[in-house]
């Protein structure tokens, strides 16, 4: 079946098409009774005036017509009198009441009435294929009607049921209008009957939807969670030996440095689910980007520094309504990539400053920039610019910039890569737009 | 220094108190709660390093239940929730610093020095960094072991970049522990007592990170 709306008209059609026929035969049949009743009682009536008419007293000339046929018999079988269109042999028996006969070709009504004071048969009929003529017309006008208001029927058939059906296409738009993320139970307000099972059964399916992907989540964050006091036991062993093999141990240097790797993926893993959509929205506030990237340029001096690069701020003190962690987890890879991927001396810039149309914060460095054609790929989840040429030197999961986008997209915030125009290295934007945020703010008032 | 370590995962206890005892601290250990506060109200450490996720009980329960008794014992909480909310409210229970895991031992080791330094009870209370040493409990600076006056806010600036060299102390952070004195700070107050300090020590041993604040560099 392809169109419940189809499928209800040609049946309902089809049942009033039904519905009418049986009423229309059984009108039929009984305005057929009826109408010989009349008829009958009709026949009578002629048959009485005929008799107030004695014969031979009076002569009657009575109009020509096809219908009506008469006889008058006396007693003793002898024919006084018959109209033109009657044969001079009985028409019926001379017996009193209707019978249906057959003369002249045609099919008749015949009354046949003795009258005990002239003691003469009156035989009176009528040609009963005229009579059902006459019946078939008074029936036919009666059902027509009912046949020319059919396709109006059908007509307001459509109507309703469109407008029956239309809460299906409500309901569909608000599920289209979900969002991805979006499991909560669908708003749709007093469901018709019909509808209430599947409006339930949707809301079942996404409040299991919900727990299981809640359950998933907390589970890679629990696990991810769980793996940061082994990773701190293991530091501190290798703390301890270290103090044990003072002489700068090259097995010793491997291990740490692969414990290390170890656990900066474990904590970029984590980011990315501790940056779920839920956690965001709940803790949005006013931040001072500023001041933020301030403290993460402090937490992160040392490192730069150990690379001999030099690190500064520049711009206006910038506020935005944003997520403390993440943004401050964002900032943090996108110093550390600066870092990690230009060379010692090299020098990176911050940069927070308002434009026209939103708050713009800029990492600037003097690294050796990305390829052309490469710079659309970086944002790839385990991606490395330069893929396995690239591992060598530089520690890294290749998770950090996609986290960075992921947080940005969070913030509703654009971002972008560029080549420097005034020397070698690579600017990454990141652009909060203010209407936004104007929102944002505003939900998160709500909340 | 007595150090009361609750960590229960006995890997990580292991580990760290040898690390803390090689460093010179007299460190005990417990895997629960309970035990911790029972081993605090009998035998009071110095210091208790808390870990949060205990088996017994929460770490900061155990916390405000410390609080609660009256003690005002240094605790540096350990953990592996990172979060700024989770940090926020170890605070405000009671902690006097947070060092979320994983962590690097030098930094744990250092946080745990700057509380030692402030309690007064160690006979090091002397901290330097190349020619430049402070003497913590008689406030008193020393170049190249000569020792050198210092204004009381200029000390302030140079104790604060001196315990956390190696880091960049934000002009924030710099600020607010000259306010804590009680007096006003003009816009270039900072400016000029770091003017100072460099006449004094040598123009390359506070370095300015430009937008950020200052640092002074490990020898």
């Amino acid at each position: 079946m392809k169109s419940i709306r189809l499928y209800l008209i040609m049946s309902l059609l089809a049942a009033v098409t039904l519905g009418n026929f049986v009423a229309a035969v059984y009108g039929y049949r009984s305005s057929m009774a009826e109408t010989e009743v009349l008829l009958d009682n009709q026949l009578a009536d002629t048959a009485a005036i005929m008799q107030m008419m004695r014969p031979g007293t009076q002569r009657v000339s009575l109009p020509p017509s096809e219908r009506l046929a008469f006889q008058v018999w006396t007693a003793d079988r002898k024919l006084v009198q018959r109209s033109k269109n009657s044969s001079p042999d009985p028409i019926t028996e001379l017996k009193e009441g209707y019978r249906d006969e057959n003369f002249e070709g045609y099919r008749w009504r015949v009354l046949s009435q003795f009258d005990a004071d002239a003691s003469l048969w009156l035989m009176v009929a009528e040609r009963i294929d005229i009579r059902i003529d006459l019946a078939d017309n008074i029936v036919l006008r009666a059902l027509l009607p009912i046949i020319i208001s059919l396709p109006l029927i059908a007509a307001i058939v459509w109507l309703v049921v469109g407008n029956g059906l239309s809460l299906i296409g409500k309901l569909a738009k608000e599920l289209r209008e979900k969002r991805a993320d979006d499991l909560t139970r669908l708003g749709t307000a007093n469901p018709p009957v019909e509808l209430v099972p599947v409006v339930d059964a949707i809301n079942g399916l996404l409040h299991r939807l919900d727990a299981s992907i809640k359950r998933e989540r907390r589970f890679s964050s629990d696990a991810a969670h769980e793996l940061r006091t082994p990773i701190s036991a293991l530091k501190v062993h290798v703390h301890n030996l270290r103090k044990q093999f003072p002489d700068n141990n090259e097995d010793l240097r491997v291990l740490d440095r692969d414990l290390g790797r170890l656990s900066h993926l474990i904590e970029q893993i984590m980011v990315l689910y501790r940056t779920s959509p839920e956690h965001y929205q709940a803790s949005m506030r006013s931040i001072n980007l500023s001041d933020l990237a301030r403290s993460v340029i402090a937490e992160l001096y040392s490192d730069v520094d150990a690379r001999g690069q030099t690190i500064s701020l520049s711009g206006t003190s910038q506020t935005i309504i944003g997520d403390e962690d993440s943004l401050r987890i964002m900032l943090a890879n996108l110093i550390q990539n600066a870092s990690k991927y230009s060379p010692e001396g090299a020098s990176i810039t911050v940069s927070v400053d308002k434009e026209e149309l939103g708050i713009w914060l800029g990492v600037k460095d003097t690294g050796p920039g990305i390829p052309l054609t490469e710079i659309n790929q970086v944002f790839d989840r385990f991606r490395r610019v330069g893929g396995d040429r690239h591992g060598s030197a530089v520690d890294g999961c290749g998770l950090g910039l996609s986290i960075v986008k992921h947080i940005a997209s969070l913030h509703q915030a654009n971002i972008s890569l560029q080549n420097n125009e005034d020397g070698p290295g690579l600017t990454v934007s990141v652009f909060f737009p203010a209407d936004l945020h104007v929102f944002m703010g505003m939900e998160g008032n709500r909340r | 220094m007595q150090i009361l370590l609750v960590e229960d995962d006995r890997s990580l206890a292991t580990g760290l108190c040898k690390a803390l005892r090689s460093e010179g601290f007299i460190t005990n250990h417990v895997a629960e709660g309970k035990a911790a506060l029972h081993t605090i109200g009998v035998d009071p450490p110095d210091m208790v390093v808390l870990d949060l996720g205990l088996p017994d009980m929460d770490g900061l329960d155990v916390l405000r239940k410390i609080r609660s008794s009256g003690s005002t014992v240094p605790v540096l909480i350990l953990t592996a929730r990172a979060s700024i909310d989770a940090r926020v409210s170890g605070l405000d229970s009671g902690a006097d610093d947070y060092l979320p895991k994983p962590f690097e031992i030098p930094e744990l080791i250092a946080r745990l020095r700057v509380i030692e330094r402030r309690l007064s009870t160690t006979n090091d209370s002397r901290i330097q960094v190349g020619d430049v040493a402070l003497d913590t409990i008689a406030r008193q600076a020393f170049y190249k072991g000569e020792p050198v006056e210092l204004a009381r806010r200029e000390y302030t600036v140079l104790k604060s970049l001196v315990e956390n060299c190696g880091k960049v102390q934000t002009r924030d952070q710099l600020e607010s522990r000259l306010y804590a004195w009680g007096e006003e700070v003009s816009s270039n107050a900072l400016e000029v007592h770091v003017h100072h300090l460099r006449k004094k020590f040598g123009s390359d041993f506070i370095k300015t990170v430009r937008g950020v604040g200052y640092t002074v560099r490990k020898p």
